[in-house]
């Protein structure tokens, strides 16, 4: 169930957002090709050539020798071909404006360090040490310097290249001297490094494999072909044995850490691309424009599945890491009048899709723990009422007399079944449950129905009170029903259920008409379309299934969404976010209608309406299966969707159980509102009841102002929390004429 | 009457400017807004309340 929130504190240790990319992590020199591709991808070259001579020190050598490691690594290796790393560091020096090594001005250490063997992995410490200003003196037995790189490279690759990343550091380089034991270099030197090279003197030392480098006598370190490493890992070697040798200098330890070579980050191959690997040109090397085309098949690889599919952390540009600090200084702001609550919209933007989790290879669950961050906000009061407050009245108004229903059919005392629709599948047309339940009535004739919400929006709005509430009123019908099997239209009810009463058996409606073989008039022949999965089908591989069977019944031939099935992604509705954050709830449903023009076909009525509010033509599934709307249906006001979800109950009750049902009164007030108003009103939530309200009020206290400009009366009035302006006029008894309706939330303090 | 002038219904006065108190989220401020100089009924502009009242109201919430 619930995991507890210190549990998430320690789950997050586990993000793996720092770990480094496959290739870096066996490249030798870590080159950082974050750093590295992105300037090649823009052709920045010159860049490009700094970091990479950062990296490897002597960047001819290095790119002439090197045995590639990072191309077995590579993902692209499995799906096309691994980056051409090798040509790309060439072109990186082929192109680079200036080949000249830096200047680093800075005062001297004041630490010698001596260094036996100038082969290349005595010269690349003593490279990176002098570039420091250490004091480093190099002896070497022959009479000349590069040892090994004689028998593997030509001498005017290699010497040319130490010649110039020598030019701005000085060093003292002893040529024909043997070094015969170590104790009198001890003395006078602060630290050696010892570089023999292959076959070379270890003068008795052993390993230390305490620290990196480290040998079994304090002060002195080892390293390259010596301790078995290549060529390229002995340059390696020369340049990270400067930091153990530093440790030593500074505090006397030789427990300097090894590098790691590996990574825990892991790539589904799933969502790899393949792009043809880039040809060099006749001589065996990259023109600039094959250079910046190979560097862009590169995938940056890093563990960054969170935010590349969670909607929420890409808004923000938020790794969980840094999510979790930041509600943590929310719910506990360390100031007394809560200043520094940053994240206060970003606990409620969060879509509750759980995609986060199942697209983390550590299962680390952020949504969870800001439901429970949100959870801590409305328990002390500090979470804004207005970004639920409408959500929870119209669970109220779902919840209530005129629209809740909880009823076995005549002659039976319990049922087997129970249809439970949702709330708002007859919000948007109260013929889909109609329909669906004759149709589920027709099959087992004893099945009950439910007309209640799930409690997801109090579920949403961290209101644990209300939503036991609710929960409690759902279980205490399924009780009275005889424990019916639950038939579900909404996935995030069935997620509801799962989560608050996994004692409840359910199956989903439309696998009970898949399964029923239902009659479906094939009246879309051919036309394309695309099913969009809601969010919470995403672990409902049977139902998803079924809605795709039911469609192409329908005649229509399916196409694939990228983002489907088990990466189903949220229409924006999850966590009623769009008055917390109305540009974000903006931006998914955008994210959303980019995957296709095809239309949709929806199954959650949210997702369909949603989307049909932007002019995306969308089916809901019903529509479909019952021949009931064409896909431009423009989708029900908020004041539409409660009279539908009045009339839904009304029409069971009287055409399904042909029983009385309670008359009930309607306003005396009458309202004229233009289509294009009443679309205005619903995009702003504002209900036409509130507005009867606030005109009955001014009427009858004569509380009104008018506008000398347009003749019209102006009134407003506090409704619960929120405050209504209307603006009318009167065009009979009880009859007004609206112009136009506002609200807002802050109170006016009136006398 | 003068056009564009907002009257209160009920007393027929020209609404003017006043300070007025208003709380959102247990914080209280203050701005001028037209009232009735006798009875006090109040008047706020579908501009205002989009425009400033909102953007106040996003910065409390953000607090």
């Amino acid at each position: 169930m619930d995991i507890k929130k210190e549990d998430f504190n320690e789950k997050i240790k586990t993000c793996l957002q720092n770990e480094p990319s496959f290739c870096t992590a066996v490249c030798p020199f870590h080159l950082d090709i974050h750093d590295f591709i992105p300037k090649m991808q823009r052709g920045r070259f010159n860049a490009a050539y700094r970091t990479y001579l950062n990296a490897v020190v002597f960047p001819n050598i290095v790119s002439e020798l090197c045995h590639e490691p990072c191309k077995k690594v590579c993902p692209r290796s499995s799906k096309d071909e691994a980056i051409n790393m090798k040509l790309l560091e060439k072109a990186s020096i082929k192109f680079a404006r200036n080949l000249e090594p830096n200047s680093y001005n800075m005062p001297p250490k004041n630490k010698k360090v001596a260094i036996v063997g100038a082969g290349i992995s005595g010269l690349s410490c003593a490279l990176r040490l002098a570039s420091k200003k250490y004091d480093v003196t190099v002896f070497e037995k022959s009479g000349r310097i590069g040892g090994h790189l004689w028998d593997l490279s030509e001498p005017e690759i290699f010497l040319n290249d130490i010649e110039r990343q020598f030019k701005n550091e000085k060093y003292t380089l002893c040529l024909n001297k043997e070094v015969i034991n170590l104790e009198e270099l001890k003395e006078k030197y602060d630290a050696v490094y010892v570089a023999t090279g292959k076959d070379g003197s270890n003068f008795g030392l052993k390993r230390n494999f305490n620290g990196a480098f480290a040998s079994n006598t304090p002060g002195i370190f080892m390293g390259g072909m010596l301790c078995g490493k290549n060529i390229v890992e002995s340059i390696a070697d020369g340049i990270y044995a400067v930091n153990a040798i530093e440790r030593y200098i500074k505090t006397g330890n030789m427990n300097q850490e090894e590098e790691k070579n590996d990574t825990k980050i892991k790539i589904n191959a799933d969502f790899i691309t393949e792009v043809e690997p880039v040809m060099p040109s006749d001589d065996g090397t990259y023109t600039s424009e094959n250079a910046v085309e190979e560097a862009k098949r590169c995938l940056r690889c890093s563990c960054d599945a969170c935010i590349r599919h969670c909607d929420l952390m890409k808004y923000y540009g938020k790794y969980p890491k840094r999510i979790g600090e930041e509600v943590h200084i929310t719910v506990h702001p360390g100031t007394l009048d809560g200043n520094g609550t940053v994240a206060t919209r970003l606990i409620s933007t969060c879509n509750q899709c759980g995609l986060c989790k199942d697209v983390c290879p550590e299962r680390i669950d952020t949504g969870e723990y800001l439901l429970q961050s949100h959870r801590e906000m409305r328990e002390k009061g500090a979470m804004p009422w207005a970004f639920h407050d409408f959500w929870l009245r119209d669970m109220e108004f779902a919840n209530g007399e005129k629209t809740a229903l909880c009823k076995i059919p005549k002659g039976f005392d319990k049922s087997k079944y129970a249809f439970f629709p949702g709330c708002q599948l007859g919000a948007s047309d109260y013929r889909y449950v109609i329909k669906s339940y004759e149709y589920l009535l027709k099959q087992n004739p004893d099945t009950a129905i439910m007309l209640n919400c799930c409690g997801a929006p109090a579920e949403w709005a961290g209101d644990e009170p209300i939503h036991r509430g609710v929960i409690e009123t759902i279980r205490n019908c399924w009780l009275s029903t005889g424990k019916p099997t639950v038939i579900f239209a909404c996935t995030t009810c069935r997620k509801m259920f799962n989560k608050y009463l996994p004692e409840i058996s359910g199956i989903f409606l439309y696998e009970l008409m898949e399964k029923g073989n239902i009659n479906i008039d094939c009246a879309n022949a051919n036309e394309k379309a695309s099913v969009f999965d809601p969010c919470t089908s995403r672990d409902e591989p049977a139902l998803q299934n079924s809605v795709r069977a039911l469609s192409s019944k329908g005649g229509f031939e399916l196409e694939p969404l990228s983002h489907e099935g088990k990466y189903a992604k949220c229409c924006s509705w999850g966590g009623q976010v769009s008055v917390a954050n109305p540009s974000y709830s903006k931006e998914v449903v955008k994210a959303r209608l980019s995957q296709s023009i095809n239309p949709y076909i929806a199954y959650c009525s949210n997702c369909r309406d949603i989307f049909a509010l932007t002019g995306k033509n969308v089916y809901h599934i019903l529509d479909i299966v019952f021949n009931l709307n064409d896909s431009n249906r423009k989708p029900p006001t908020f004041t539409e969707r409660r009279k539908n979800r009045v009339l839904l109950k009304q029409k069971i009750i009287k055409d399904i159980f042909n029983e009385e049902i309670m008359e009930q009164k309607d306003s005396k007030t009458k309202l004229i509102i233009e289509e294009e108003l009443k679309e205005k009103l619903s995009s702003e939530m504002i209900l036409e009841t509130e507005i009867e309200e606030v005109i009955e009020h001014c009427e009858r206290e004569g509380k009104k102002v008018l506008d000398g400009g347009s003749g019209h009366f102006i009134g407003h009035l506090k409704i619960g929390t929120m405050t209504y302006w209307v603006e009318y006029d009167v065009c009979g008894d009880h009859c007004y004429t609206l112009y136009n309706a506002y609200a807002h939330r802050m109170s006016i303090e009136e006398s | 009457m003068t056009e564009k002038k907002i009257i209160c219904f009920k007393c027929n006065k020209e609404l003017v400017p006043k300070k007025t108190y208003f709380n959102y989220l247990e914080h209280s401020f203050f701005t001028d807004i037209l009232s009735c100089p006798d009875c006090g009924e109040v008047f706020i502009s579908e501009e205002l309340v989009k425009g400033r009242i909102s953007e106040v109201e996003m910065q409390l919430e953000d607090k």
